[in-house]
């Protein structure tokens, strides 16, 4: 490639690169602010680093509460996803039933629909089962949404796989269950790991329903928490980037340490939904 | 196959499928049937009949919601796929492409809220960084930016455009790297520029992939919500109000659910008209490469 071309590509990219990182830095360098610095002097560089400010917007602030209800949240919802959508992927894909094809065709259909499309009778069942304002509220409806595109991935992956792998199983006598145990969840773990990926981050991110589920303070997770305490500490701007850095930084490291899988994950998510 | 025994198959599937009947497909159905009504939460709704999609095709904050979305998509779609694409053509032809490819992802990793409070700080007046650098260069706007109905739709955009274009540019580097390198190899031989090379040669080859980008893009923006609710909630003046918002404010704050039904049922046929034109779009035209 041409040396001048190559050169503008670079600069172009580096120019974008550091502009996109610049809010970022910014957040985690104002933490390390006070108020007063943070507002007279927004582009100053922080003159000493006191790290008890994260403790309070832990502790204090309820960030830690709010981690605790997403983590609870997110692992419930990905744990019962993959579990629900592997024996279905699983059986839609192997086994030849009744109803097999109005279950495919309404999870097909389910991939289009978005959660503007049946959020408010959802809440109005909800209210009418008492759901709401417990974590079910969340767990059951990330559950759903998940499935349909899960149930897909896992399906697609199984048609893939060579026919002589079950039927010997078969021969010797294992039952569809044990067939599924014994030898499907091994097999199908790379497909498991797209779908993991993918709803986890899906749970960990919602935010519509969270809003409108979940009033208790004390059952919110990050993205409705994090807006709560945005309010509480509206003109506590060190407290505020403080939260910020804390929801963030983690899952900047877990990006930088399965980068290659979340991406993967996140994009073939995507593209085949 | 056949399975060994009925109950086997029950097993397997039903769980999956009482869950989503439960959580989606009957509050779709039940959406549906309350447009159709006039109903505060209390008491049993009220037939309807039509009444509410009348009100819905009259109502001009309504209808101006599918202008800012349209707005808003129009945006996007240069600012996350139009810039996505360019910055996978340009990472792709250089040598240590690991730096960006992670930094310019870790916002997509991001809850869109801790976006949204994030950047609205950003364009806060007093102690935001967008006013504070203007000023380092001598543009000291004092400029209102979510305040402002002139610019607060475009500020909302330019947002979601910093989030996604990482995003698109995953997908189009992963496209790109898939392309057979022997096309390549010859046109280049046939003393193709780079330019070239990539108009005429990758971008055609990678269509497929394009036309879904954009296609997440123009059914990502009809459902935007989080940015908007978390940095102006509509405002000011209604101008950043998007289908959603707008949904939410008729149900929960007006108590108006059958209305607000009739909406969410209109958002989704307008939703789905596009995903079936798109695919109407791309069956129409077979694609030239297969990989």
């Amino acid at each position: 490639m041409r040396s001048s071309l190559k050169v503008i590509t670079h600069v172009v990219v580096a120019i974008y690169a550091v502009l996109a990182l610049l809010p970022l830095a910014w957040m985690m360098m104002s933490a390390f602010k006070d108020n007063g610095a943070i507002s007279l002097s927004p582009l100053s560089l922080p003159t000493s680093y006191d790290f008890s400010v994260f403790a309070d917007a832990w502790a204090v602030g309820g960030i830690g509460q709010y981690a605790i209800n997403s983590i609870i949240v997110t692992v419930v919802t990905t744990t019962v996803v993959l579990l629900v959508s592997s024996m279905a992927g699983f059986a839609l894909s192997r086994l030849q039933f009744w109803g097999s094809k109005y279950v495919l065709t309404a999870m097909v259909l389910g991939l289009l629909l978005p959660i503007q499309a049946y959020f408010i009778a959802q809440n109005q069942l909800f209210e009418a089962v008492h759901l709401k304002d417990t974590r079910l509220a969340l767990i059951v409806p990330y559950t759903a949404i998940g499935i349909p595109l899960a149930i897909w991935l896992i399906k697609t992956y199984v048609d893939s796989m060579p026919k002589e792998m079950f039927e010997a199983a078969r021969i010797d006598g294992a039952s569809d269950l044990s067939v599924y145990r014994m030898i499907m969840l091994p097999v199908m773990r790379p497909a498991l790991v797209t779908v993991g990926i993918f709803t986890a981050l899906a749970a960990w991110n919602e935010f519509l329903l969270a809003l409108l589920y979940v009033q208790d303070e004390s059952l919110k997770t990050i993205p409705t928490g994090l807006l709560a305490f945005s309010s509480r500490y509206a003109t506590d701007y060190r407290m505020l980037f403080a939260a910020l850095t804390i929801v963030t930084v983690p899952l900047v490291i877990v990006y930088v340490m399965f980068s290659k899988q979340i991406t993967e994950g996140l994009t073939q998510g995507s593209v085949k939904g | 196959m056949k399975p060994t025994s009925r109950a086997g198959v029950l097993v397997l599937v039903l769980p999956a499928v009482l869950i989503y009947a439960f959580a989606v497909v009957v509050p779709f159905i039940g959406t549906v049937g309350l447009s159709f009504t006039r109903w505060n939460g209390y008491g049993s709704p009220q037939w309807a009949g039509i009444d509410n999609y009348i009100r819905a095709i009259k109502d001009t904050v309504f209808m101006s919601t599918f202008g800012h979305a349209a707005f808003y998509i129009a945006v996007t779609l240069i600012l996350e796929v139009g810039v996505g694409l360019v910055l996978a053509a340009f990472i792709s032809a250089q040598r240590f492409t690991g730096f960006y490819r992670i930094a310019l992802f870790i916002p997509v990793m991001l809850p869109m809220v801790v976006v949204a409070v994030l950047w609205r700080t950003v364009y806060n007046p007093d102690v935001g960084i967008l006013n504070a650098g203007l000023k380092r260069i001598g543009l000291d706007s004092g400029f209102v930016w979510l305040g402002d109905p002139r610019t607060a739709l475009l500020a909302i955009s330019v947002v979601s455009g910093w989030v996604f274009a990482g995003f698109f540019m995953a997908i189009f580097l992963a496209a790109l790297h898939r392309l057979p390198q022997d096309v390549i190899e010859s046109a280049r031989l046939d003393g193709a520029g780079e330019v070239r090379l990539f108009w005429k040669i990758k971008v055609p080859m990678i269509r497929n992939v394009t036309l879904l980008a954009v296609l997440l893009c123009v059914t990502g923006g009809l459902q935007g919500f989080d940015l908007f609710y978390v940095m102006t909630n509509g405002g000011p003046y209604n101008t950043t109000e998007v289908p959603t918002t707008y949904m939410v404010k008729s149900v929960f704050r007006d108590q108006e659910i059958g209305y607000g039904s009739a909406l969410s049922v209109l958002v989704t046929i307008v939703g789905l008209f596009i995903a079936v034109g798109f695919w109407y779009y791309q069956r129409r035209r077979p694609t030239d490469v297969e990989y």
